[in-house]
């Protein structure tokens, strides 16, 4: 497994338990990816690589804001695919090289297939706000899957042709599904919503501190289930990120699922080597076997708590400021 | 009805006697900080001279008289102060200004200071300042008096759960109204490398483990961190050896060198704190950014921090001058703050007149 390209098959390889490919692909990153090496190697030393995986230090995504993230030799000869961070939060942009746009892609398509099998649903997706973001891993994604499906597409309202559409899906005998951003899904409830003739299941996705005022999830599904006129059970989440080349969905809840190439965990934002246990809060840590020419071990910036069943909810961003200062809760002081 | 000159110098004399090296209760509440861990001998001797130097009958009635707030209401008043934070006897200022206000104090100590804080409430209730039974370290063990206002430090998002708890004990009330505190660091300029700037930018760094919102985690200067990391150190090593650490470093701060190092930027590992060259703010405890830059820069971080940021030093040459909304305080004094400092950038005791205290 030396030859980096033959790392590709890796990721979905069925032959090999998720804990082997992560001791592969670890040694691949620690040949061949100098930030996360440097970063290993300082943090824990030279030794062999830790017979848990749950020992292996996860690289904070902010890494990716500062240098480019890279394991291997990048592909001269065509231009990389980049996708960059929408840098709403203030900070710097992530910048994230995808070295093999088609391992991307493959992970893309199995895992939304997974929860939405092609011959029974197909994609409409109204993502306003992120179509000025050129480099934006979610349009990339959606026109992927867009490109799978010739009922599927892009909109911007509920024009007539969008209804016809939408009769055409159902004579075809699927569902209809709505992936949106938050705040676009909300733009479209307040812009009046016509009669479908058949109602959909809805994708939301991206943080909601954008819209105008904060929301909480719970707020949002609520709000969603009613004005489109179905039940909670059919409005769905997901989770990605530049950074992170696979996603995550949570099914008619708040509870995300990973796939199977991906391991999620909660990480004590104190010692990020140290685990919490379910029900605790702390900052998401993440393996992405899809990551591999970049880095696949990370620790997010994501509030966390998961459940003993290995599910997992997002609670907003980690402020390191409730830790410092005169910041404390009542029963925390 | 006029505020009473007689009242003012009640306070002061309460409180300084109180502060008296020869009072008993003060060094056994001293003793018990020390033997429970909860503060370093030296930050809160530290804290008691700072104070001692900043009360007196005269610093009062300045702060009352610059506050413009010379009258006080004749109602009985309830001020609800949540002492909360890692610096010893937090929140003294709160209560010394619902006492101006002649406000019924009412206490939640915080747990990490129930000594120092409780020793000083029996000394003014011997004085008939406060009464005795209207404090607690847990806000289910305080006497249900519905407060008027209530003043508390904490993040803009603890700030719902803390108000749901008192309203669900019946402390305060849907529309009571609150001063809350948010900010969480301090920045200091410093343009020269004379032993006086680094010996007060040391203490400003590093006094209570860095944990206060005075505290400096943001150091803005023309040189580069790899120049002056050399001299300063040495100002830090002794710092630490009149001054031995209190606190543990956070497994965090490792982490942060590892990446750091991975990712080529300039940091020093300074025994208990992280040092590092980057313009990116983490606010995680025992970090200090070095950032490189003019009062421009300050200015920019002053815009991006917003409320986060408690106060901005520097040296003679800039104190007293406006850079975007802050005027900057003296580096020498971010420790020791006059009575009259204004956390968040709000006087308190205007505050409290303002919604009728």
């Amino acid at each position: 497994m030396n030859d980096p390209t033959a790392l590709s098959d890796i990721t979905f390889c069925p032959e090999l338990s998720f804990e082997e490919k992560v001791i592969r692909v670890l040694n691949f990153q620690l040949k061949e990816n100098p930030v996360y090496r440097t970063f290993y190697e300082t943090l824990i030393g030279q030794k062999q690589p830790p017979e848990d995986i749950l020992e292996i230090p996860l690289l904070p995504i902010r890494a990716f804001s500062v240098r480019k993230i890279v394991a291997g030799t990048l592909d001269t000869k065509s231009t990389p695919l980049i996708f960059k961070s929408s840098g709403t939060s203030g900070s710097r942009r992530s910048t994230h090289v995808v070295a093999d746009p088609a391992l991307y892609e493959r992970s893309v398509v199995k895992e939304f297939y997974r929860h939405f099998p092609s011959d029974q649903y197909t994609l409409i997706s109204a993502l306003p706000g992120y179509r000025d973001n050129p480099n934006s891993s979610l349009v990339h994604m959606i026109r992927h899957l867009i490109q799978q499906d010739p009922l599927s597409r892009m909109i911007l309202q509920f024009d007539p042709e969008v209804l016809q559409g939408i009769e055409k899906i159902a004579a075809a005998g699927k569902k209809w599904i709505l992936f949106g951003a938050a705040f676009g899904l909300l733009d479209l409830i307040e812009q009046g919503l016509p009669e479908f003739s058949t109602p959909p299941e809805i994708i939301e996705t991206g943080g909601m501190k954008t819209y105008r005022r904060e929301i909480s999830k719970g707020d949002l599904r609520n709000r969603l289930s009613e004005a489109f006129q179905i039940s909670s059970k059919y409005v769905h989440s997901e989770y990605g990120m530049c950074e992170l080349l696979s996603q995550m969905y949570a099914i008619g809840s708040e509870w995300f699922g990973a796939p199977p190439w991906v391991q999620v965990t909660i990480r004590n934002p104190d010692n990020p080597m140290e685990l919490c246990e379910p029900g605790t809060e702390g900052k998401i840590g993440i393996i992405d076997l899809a990551n591999i020419y970049s880095c696949p071990f990370i620790l997010t910036d994501d509030r966390g708590v998961m459940r003993e069943d290995g599910k997992f909810r997002v609670l907003g961003r980690w402020n390191q400021d409730d830790l410092r200062g005169c910041n404390f809760l009542i029963d925390r002081d | 009805m006029a505020f009473s000159e007689r009242h003012i110098e009640n306070i002061a004399r309460a409180l300084t006697t109180w502060f008296d090296k020869e009072n008993r209760e003060l060094s056994r509440a001293i003793e018990q900080t020390v033997d429970e861990n909860l503060f370093s001998l030296e930050d809160i001797k530290h804290q008691i001279l700072s104070l001692k130097h900043t009360i007196s009958k005269e610093t009062l009635k300045k702060w009352v008289a610059d506050s413009h707030v010379e009258t006080i209401s004749r109602e009985d008043k309830n001020v609800l102060c949540l002492h909360a934070g890692n610096v010893p006897l937090v929140g003294i200022q709160d209560l010394i200004a619902v006492l101006l206000r002649n406000g019924t104090y009412i206490g939640k100590l915080s747990r990490k200071d129930p000594y120092l804080m409780a020793s000083l409430l029996r000394h003014l209730a011997g004085h008939g300042l406060v009464e005795e039974d209207l404090w607690s370290v847990t806000p289910e063990s305080l006497k249900p008096v519905r407060a008027d206002a209530l003043l508390f430090a904490g993040s803009e998002q603890s700030a719902g759960p803390v108000k749901e708890k008192l309203t669900q004990l019946g402390l305060i009330g849907e529309d009571t109204p609150s001063l809350m505190r948010t900010a969480g660091f301090s920045m200091a300029y410093i343009e020269d490398e004379s032993s006086e700037t680094y010996q007060d930018l040391t203490e400003a760094i590093f006094r209570y483990g860095g944990a206060g919102c005075r505290s400096v985690a943001i150091v803005v200067s023309p040189f580069p961190l790899r120049k002056v990391q050399c001299g300063f150190t040495d100002y830090i090593e002794s710092f630490w050896l009149a001054n031995p650490p209190h606190h543990k470093v956070s497994e965090s701060v490792p982490y942060r060198f590892a990446l750091n190092k991975a990712l080529g930027i300039d940091q020093a590992w300074l025994d208990h704190f992280l040092m590092e060259e980057s313009g990116e703010i983490s606010g995680e405890k025992h970090i200090v950014h070095w950032i490189q830059g003019d009062l421009d820069r300050v200015e920019e971080i002053i815009r991006k921090m917003g409320s986060r940021l408690q106060s901005v030093y520097s040296t003679a040459d800039y104190i007293g001058r406006r850079v975007g909304e802050r005027i900057i305080e003296p580096l020498s004094l971010a420790q020791m703050p006059p009575i009259w400092w204004k956390p968040d950038n709000l006087n308190t005791l205007v505050w409290l007149k303002d919604h009728g205290i």
